[in-house]
């Protein structure tokens, strides 16, 4: 891979992973939801929009729209039964709810009407590529990359329109618990409800924007580790501030991507090189707690 | 205004409330006074939804609340502040202040995209109330430092402060004065007051200090180990020969009591 080539790669990933970043951040960092299920909008935001795209031949838009509407979707179902958990209790079963996603899309491959598109374990290709036909195969990652980062910005501004809104007081207050906006008369379960929908819906958006840029999915790329990921870039760019957010998938996929330089310096396997990859980030996130307890960018104080 | 009706509570072994019965009179300042641990807290928790009664019942201009979510009764009107101040730290004293008005129309998220002139125009508004606000609670100085590095008093004035800003009609107060400075307490008084003439307000307060529930109550409650042992206007209530006992008995509090009056 020639280096332009690279960093556009580069690029397209920092940026689908700030739109992860920026919805867990306002699950996380704003209302103080801990979330540890966040893969699973991103892989029904890549699983449906394939589904809708793919088998329904239907236009790119619509799969991102549906994508972002049945992760959103989720992401205010998953909300219901769990309104009354604690914490930490919480935390789990967001992690499994996920876990069950993705286990089953791994054995349920009826979903993309089975046949020619297989589907479960072995994964779903071929998946098209917007306005593919428009460009060369040297220009397409360009404007895919273009594509990303419209849907970066539009992410950023609602996110952050929302966030330094009355909506955005109401749901910092339900961050240090929920005492306070329950005695202001703040509907503290719905106010939870909507933001998991908002942020799962962008979290979709993710997952639409990588799978029609890869052309392929599969169960195995929607492990609890990108979690972990999300949460690194969150955690390191700073939480409850969205150009932290940002930052932060910015330095965790560079570290992210910088171990496979390595194999050039090192004579080094490649199984080695995945797992160092995540030795990196746990360090990133170690240094991080250790060193800037609030992250690269703090959190602004809202003045009026 | 409230009714409240026989009502019971216990936590495992410890009957915290055991058959309250007593009404507050519309725009009403009523102190509710006690020994440490005689359910004044726990009243003002199920009164305002926060815990479940074991029996008994709760009236609210004439109505019954059973079994709804505290949000849904603050919704109705019924203010609440904690005798262990809530303050959300990362937000500053002003956010706290604008945070309290219900149903604002900028908490709708569609809102929020839709009606940007709406919000930023109520914004206004509540800010030029917060301004006032903040002044009376003496605050304003501190208004955009972050609520978490205030003191212990003015934690408790900025709950008093939000509570006024959320404008309720009956206002549950768990000691508001409590580590506020004497001279401050005064000006506090007269604004209760004032406010009680202004807006109509009734005023439940938990107090221990003597001296500002016999300047501000028209009638005061007396509990102890979860029974109503006394009620009357603060200058009965002083002398009441249950209520000495009770705290002669329960605590030492009372000589404080004294000692300010
Ligand atoms: N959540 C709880 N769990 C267990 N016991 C409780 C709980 N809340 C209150 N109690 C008990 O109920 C009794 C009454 O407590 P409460 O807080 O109502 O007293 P109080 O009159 O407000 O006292 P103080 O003047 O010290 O604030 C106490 O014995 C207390 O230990
Ligand atoms: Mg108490």
């Amino acid at each position: 891979m020639g280096l332009v080539n690279f960093l556009v790669y580069l690029s397209i990933m920092m940026g689908i992973y700030a739109i992860l970043s920026l919805s867990l951040n306002l699950q996380y960092g704003f209302t103080g939801l801990a979330n540890f299920g966040h893969v699973v909008f991103f892989c029904l935001g890549a699983y449906i929009s394939t589904i809708i795209v793919l088998v329904f031949k239907m236009p790119f838009i619509l799969g991102l729209l549906g994508g972002m509407f049945v992760a959103g979707l989720f992401g205010y179902i998953i909300s219901i039964p769990t309104a009354n958990l604690k914490e930490d209790y919480w935390a789990i079963a967001t992690l499994a709810a996920a876990e069950i996603v993705r286990i089953f899309f791994l054995n349920e491959d009826w979903v993309v009407g089975g046949g020619p598109y297989q589907g479960g374990a072995f994964g779903i290709g071929g998946i098209p590529q917007p306005l593919r036909s428009l460009f060369s195969a040297h220009t397409y990652p360009f404007f895919y990359l273009a594509i990303v980062l419209v849907c970066l910005v539009a992410t950023y501004i609602i996110i952050n329109t929302l966030t330094q809104s009355p909506f955005g007081r109401v749901i910092k207050s339900i961050r240090e618990g929920d005492n306070l906006p329950q005695a202001l008369g703040k509907d503290v379960k719905r106010f939870r409800m909507k933001v998991m929908a908002i942020g799962g819906s962008f979290g979709g958006l993710a997952g639409c924007l990588w799978a029609h840029y890869h052309g392929f999915i599969s169960p195995n790329q929607f492990l609890p580790l990108e979690t972990f990921i999300i949460w690194a870039m969150v955690i390191v760019g700073g939480k409850a501030n969205n150009k932290g957010a940002i930052l932060g998938a910015v330095i965790v996929m560079i570290f992210y991507n910088s171990t496979r330089f390595l194999k050039d310096y090192i004579p080094i396997e490649a199984v080695t090189l995945a797992s160092l990859r995540m030795v990196a980030i746990g360090i990133l996130i170690v240094v991080a707690m250790l060193f800037m307890k609030e992250g690269l960018i703090k959190e602004k104080k809202t003045l009026y | 205004m409230l009714k409240v009706e026989n009502v019971h509570k216990s936590f495992g072994g410890i009957l915290a409330l055991n058959g309250v019965t007593f009404s507050v009179e519309p725009n009403s300042i009523t102190g509710l006074i006690g020994p440490n641990g005689s359910g004044k807290s726990t009243l003002f928790n199920i009164i305002s939804g926060f815990y479940n009664k074991d029996r008994g019942e709760i009236y609210f201009k004439g109505k019954k609340i059973e079994g709804i979510e505290p949000y849904r009764i603050a919704m109705l009107g019924v203010g609440r502040t904690f005798q262990i101040s809530e303050v959300p730290e990362k937000m500053t004293v002003l956010e706290n202040l604008l945070l309290a008005p219900k149903s604002q129309i900028g908490e709708g998220i569609f809102n929020v995209f839709l009606h940007p002139l709406k919000i930023k125009r109520e914004n206004e508004k509540l800010l030029k109330d917060a301004y006032e606000i903040l002044e009376l609670v003496q605050l304003y100085h501190l208004r955009n430092e972050y609520a978490g590095n205030l003191s212990g008093g003015q934690k408790k004035l900025l709950s008093l402060g939000r509570i006024l800003m959320s404008d309720p009609i009956l206002l549950l107060l768990d000691e508001p004065t409590a580590g506020v400075n004497p001279t401050l307490i005064r000006d506090l008084i007269i604004a209760m007051k004032n406010l009680r003439a202004e807006k109509g307000q009734t005023i439940l307060l938990v107090e221990h200090n003597m001296k500002v529930i016999s300047e501000i109550c028209d009638r005061v409650i007396v509990l102890d180990f979860g029974k109503k042992i006394a009620e009357g206007t603060p200058e009965e209530i002083q002398k009441n020969e249950k209520v000495l006992e009770a705290y002669l008995s329960g605590s030492s509090k009372w000589e404080l009591l004294h000692e300010d009056s």
